[in-house]
């Protein structure tokens, strides 16, 4: 009898041990999570998508333009979003020129917009984030910056778990796996 | 086994450190304050060489609704996220608050959603939403429960100190 009572209470102490390593690996080294929502098509798909988050970039380290983010959402602290950042502190911004696009808006509510003449300065410690697909993205330009605080990690790759091991060629390419690299080039 | 003694023990106390630090994370940790700023109910001492430590509570805190005006909070600074600021809630989500700072750029602040509105309780010595405007809760990484040093001021009340009621606007002068 007291065999067993030690070897449950070791098999519990083993447990905790493993899964607290684990749980600490998975927060401040590299994570593997599903993103969902159409902010960030074409880059990740809406669905199925995994990705592959960099937490040693979480406060905001080492990031730069173009790198995206999986941040918490600062309006909803229980929710998280991946966007792109397209601004860094400093950078002057101009907010949302499609909010005055005679596209999609009557002349009035251009005017009352004022989108091409709206413009703000990122202050020190944040960041301008947007998803890829500006059209279907609650972002900066909703909740304006985010606090570096409140990011998590940068992601470094993405694959579709509904994808399968080969493309439509046969080829192999295992789960559609893919680098996201920083995309964004200074003018010269 | 043919792992000497000394070494085997050293190694079995080594993966209890992950334990350690998860229940750091997300249960309790001390943390020692710097900075004047929450004077007089944190490090009340002018001899700036005097620190208090105080328990921090880890779960729960950003839970939307969870923390109440009056609390004590640690939050990552918003200018610098390295930073950690210990501050008061002044503050929750839905309120009208009269920034403290004349310099603040409005005269009315109205905290937005799961946001919070923090203050220092050292009025010329604090750097908080007068300066930085109101805070995402998920800034917030700890709540300030007790005082544990100086052992003379253990258990003080943190709850007591800062301004309360002159910050708010009455509901009724909303309209």
């Amino acid at each position: 009898m007291h065999r067993y009572l030690k070897l449950a209470s070791g098999l519990f102490s083993w447990t905790l041990r493993i899964v607290c390593a684990g749980h600490l690996g998975a927060q401040y080294l590299c994570e593997f999570t599903e993103t969902r929502g159409e902010s960030m098509l074409p880059t990740l798909q809406a669905r199925h998508d995994f990705v592959y988050a960099n937490r040693t970039h979480r406060l905001g380290r080492g990031l730069d333009m173009g790198d995206i983010v999986v941040a918490v959402k600062p309006s909803d602290p229980d929710h998280n979003v991946c966007k792109r950042i397209s601004g860094m502190p400093g950078d002057v911004i101009l907010v949302d020129p499609s909010s005055s696009s005679t596209v999609s808006n009557s002349v009035s509510t251009c005017e009352r917009n004022d989108g091409f003449n709206k413009f703000v300065v990122v202050p020190e410690g944040h960041v301008w984030v947007t998803g890829d697909n500006l059209s279907h993205s609650l972002d900066s330009r909703s909740y304006m910056w985010l606090p570096m605080g409140l990011i998590k990690g940068k992601v470094s790759a993405a694959a579709s778990l509904d994808q399968g091991l080969f493309d439509k060629d046969g080829k192999f390419w295992f789960f559609n796996l893919r680098w996201l690299k920083r995309n964004f080039e200074d003018e010269p | 086994m043919g792992i000497h003694p000394f070494i085997r023990t050293s190694l079995l106390t080594l993966t209890w450190i992950p334990v350690l630090y998860e229940f750091h994370d997300h249960a309790y940790q001390p943390c020692e304050i710097r900075g004047a700023s929450m004077a007089p109910t944190l490090n009340p001492a002018t001899d700036s060489m005097k620190k208090d430590i105080v328990l921090v509570q880890k779960f729960n805190v950003r839970k939307p609704g969870y923390l109440k005006r009056g609390d004590v909070v640690m939050l990552r600074s918003p200018s610098d996220p390295e930073k950690l600021l210990a501050k008061r809630v002044i503050g929750v989500q839905g309120d009208t608050i009269i920034p403290r700072d004349p310099k603040y750029p409005k005269e009315k602040a109205l905290i937005p959603r799961n946001h919070l509105w923090v203050e220092g309780d050292n009025q010329f010595h604090s750097i908080d939403s007068n300066n930085f405007g109101p805070v995402s809760q998920g800034l917030v990484v700890g709540k300030v429960t007790n005082v544990i040093w100086p052992i003379l001021r253990f258990g003080s009340d943190v709850l007591k100190g800062g301004r309360m009621l002159s910050a708010f606007l009455p509901i009724s002068s909303e309209s």
